[in-house]
């Protein structure tokens, strides 16, 4: 290596380091997501949708008791990709632990552990979460599948104001005891792990104030280890080997003593009974659906069919946690659901009249929003399973909901025909 | 008190050479070989067993006191190679576990609580260290390594869960959530939110050793030390692999033989004698 090139890679190293090191004083900005957009469409349209997510309590301060809890349908074109739903757990996506979870049912069922569910049937999730970190956090419900992972809801902003410092969560022991889930524990596991550090720092010094690694394998290279083996060394050895064991059986029987009653870690399983069927009046069926790429639009036709008493007009179209609707759905939306999930005229129809009792209509229905972009559910286009699913949702004259799980293929539609 | 004299008397080396000696000592022992285990045996154990250790809703019954001590064991019995062939140092596990908790709980405080903002109890390491000691004490009494691997690899895995069970036996207490039954390190792990920590990854008891009467512990505890010492007998020689130097001498009349004597290789070389072997 000649000093031109040694300059060279000098050169390549400082600037590599002087790289790193302007990062953080060019751009320290926090994360605002946890990359829910980065999972494939068809694993957010088609498997789990979501429906009337609710924050509760947007802003909250230090150990206030909020929840997030809403409802979800596991969709019927569930992907063959994905493992099926035999064991499941609701979750919070939340950047680190800024609430504490008090509590979760499902249906109201308490889902400590995970359980299965069934493809086509709803549910309905309330998670109890106690206030911790303060700060502005995204936080989203989540389904995870085993096998298959974690599948995320609509995300929603919650802050929390005040001071972590003031921060507790006691929890009363069946033994009566009550526990601080912030601070339990701590002291005893540092002065243990405080005491045995200590003793394998005299072991280990022990030999550290004799000549440790050159001098040693020089005489036992040249003589052999006879030398080497000090009896002073036996003695000590047997001295601490008697000293530790003592101690790991006075700790053992001391915390057995301390704590007489305990069980084994809980492993079981949740059993949760899906929602019952409403009976729903209005049958929907998609006969056709297509993607237009440059239009950012879902369009389908559905084959509608109302069996019911009152007419019916449909307001909503929702899948992966986005919503699009028109007047009909506007009026019924929740004012607290993120405006950056929401297209509030992005639902139009051919036939906006309200289907008729006893009639069958077509309609061509348009979601159409720059959401698809943004949301990057276009890249459905990309999958080797190019379908899509989602809930379409209608009122009758008298203010009740009827909700209508939809699925089909889809076409994409690369040029806009005639332009 | 010691047999230092005689021992440096032995080595043959000049005053200046003994002192040199010491600093070499110092600044390999620390700076280097300690910060080397810190960083490879750190990421190894956590690989392989990292949710056992960080979590304490998977030190259950039954795979904690397996997973961890077979784990552990790997590189304590490649160190102990290491420092007791080449030097008759009986401290190889011990170093190993202390550079290991050295590197768990710097993860503890930077990862685990200033980024992650999870509570020290939460993530509590588990502590080999007196499985550690007792193991460098056995290669000391018997100056034996077979006999290490049985007796020594045995207590290491066997001391596991008394020595824990001080730590974390409070986490074992019972509550009632909702009406539903959990241990404390249960609720911990639904209380404090891992997004992508969902409650069926755990991997621990679900009761399929209902036929041993209950004593999950135990079996544990005994199926671990087994493997324990199996697991040392293969760190041991992984240990000597990749300790073990030599290089070849061709001598005057062309005769190529394999030389150990690492002690030799610079005079030899300097004589063009000594070629190719491994360091």
């Amino acid at each position: 290596m000649n000093a031109k090139h040694a300059f060279k890679l000098w050169m390549l190293g400082f600037c590599g380091m002087a790289t790193l090191a302007g990062t953080p004083v060019l751009d320290v900005t926090p994360a605002f997501a946890h990359g829910e957009r980065s999972q494939e469409p068809f694993l957010r349209m088609r498997t789990v949708n979501w429906y009337d997510t609710e924050w509760v309590g947007k802003s909250t301060q230090v150990n206030d008791v909020t929840e997030l809890r809403g409802k979800f349908h596991l969709s019927e074109d569930w992907p063959r990709a994905v493992v099926k739903p035999v064991r499941t757990f609701i979750n919070v996506g939340s950047p680190s632990s800024v609430f504490v979870r008090l509590s979760s049912k499902v249906n109201g069922t308490p889902m400590f552990v995970s359980g299965p569910m069934e493809i086509g049937r709803d549910y309905e999730y309330v998670v109890k979460l106690k206030a911790r970190l303060p700060g502005h956090h995204h936080i989203h419900p989540m389904y995870a599948v085993k096998d298959a992972g974690p599948i995320a809801g609509p995300g929603g902003w919650m802050d929390i104001t005040g001071r972590y410092e003031d921060f507790t969560n006691p929890i009363k022991t069946l033994t009566g005891e009550t526990f601080d889930s912030e601070t339990k524990g701590t002291a005893t596991g540092v002065m243990w792990h405080l005491f045995w550090a200590a003793v394998a720092c005299f072991w280990v010094g022990f030999f550290m104030i004799r000549p440790m690694y050159l001098i040693r394998a020089r005489v036992l290279a040249a003589y052999g280890d006879e030398i080497l083996l000090d009896p002073i060394d036996r003695k000590v050895g047997i001295a601490v080997l008697v000293f530790t064991v003592t101690v790991v059986t006075i700790g053992y029987l001391n915390a057995d003593a301390q704590h007489p009653v305990t069980v084994p870690l809980q492993a079981g399983e949740a059993k949760i009974k899906p929602l019952p069927v409403t009976p729903n009046p209005l049958s929907v069926e998609v006969t056709h659906a297509e993607y237009d790429v440059p239009g950012r639009a879902l369009r389908m036709t559905i084959h509608a069919t109302n069996n019911g008493t009152q007419a019916v007009s449909i307001g909503e179209f929702t899948t992966a946690g986005i919503r699009f609707t028109n007047k009909v759905g506007k009026a019924n939306l929740d004012p607290n659901y993120p405006a950056e999930l929401v297209a509030a005229d992005g639902l139009t129809m051919d036939n906006e009249a309200p289907i008729q009792p006893g009639q069958t209509v077509d309609i061509h229905i348009e979601s159409k929003d720059v959401l698809w972009e943004v949301q990057r559910l276009v890249d459905i286009l990309h999958d080797p399973d190019q379908r899509f699913a989602g809930l379409v949702m209608s009122w009758t004259e008298s203010g009740e909901r009827l909700i209508n799980p939809v699925w089909a293929p889809v076409l994409p539609v690369f040029t806009r025909l005639g332009a | 008190m010691f047999r230092t004299d005689e021992i440096i008397k032995a080595a043959k080396l000049p005053p200046e050479g003994v002192a040199m000696s010491r600093h070499i000592d110092y600044i390999y022992f620390i700076p280097i070989l300690f910060v080397t285990i810190v960083g490879t045996f750190h990421m190894h154990f956590d690989l392989l067993a990292g949710d056992w250790d960080f979590w304490i809703d998977w030190k259950d019954r039954q795979w904690w006191p397996i997973v961890t001590p077979i784990t552990a064991i790997t590189f304590c019995a490649a160190l102990q190679y290491y420092n007791w062939v080449n030097y008759r140092q009986p401290f190889g596990a011990t170093i190993c576990i202390l550079a290991l908790l050295a590197g768990k709980w710097v993860t503890i405080w930077a990862a685990w609580w200033w980024w992650s903002n999870y509570p020290y109890n939460f993530v509590m390491p588990s502590t080999l260290l007196p499985s550690a000691i007792v193991l460098d004490i056995i290669l000391l009494l018997t100056r034996n390594w077979t006999l290490t691997a049985v007796i020594g690899a045995w207590l290491f895995a066997i001391l596991f869960y008394p020595t824990n069970w001080a730590i974390f036996a409070y986490s074992h207490t019972p509550v009632v959530i909702d009406g539903t039954l959990l241990s404390w390190a249960d609720y911990m792990g639904f209380a404090y939110v891992r997004t992508g920590t969902p409650e069926y990854i755990r991997m621990i008891e679900v009761g399929s050793l209902r036929t041993f009467g209950g004593h999950s512990t135990m079996i544990s505890s005994f199926f671990a030390a087994f493997a324990s010492s199996l697991m040392y007998v293969l760190w041991w020689q992984f240990g000597k692999f990749f300790c073990t130097a030599y290089f070849y001498l061709t001598d005057d009349r062309q005769r190529t033989t394999k030389v150990h004597d690492i002690f030799a290789y610079a005079t030899l070389a300097h004589s063009n004698k000594a070629t190719g072997g491994k360091a």
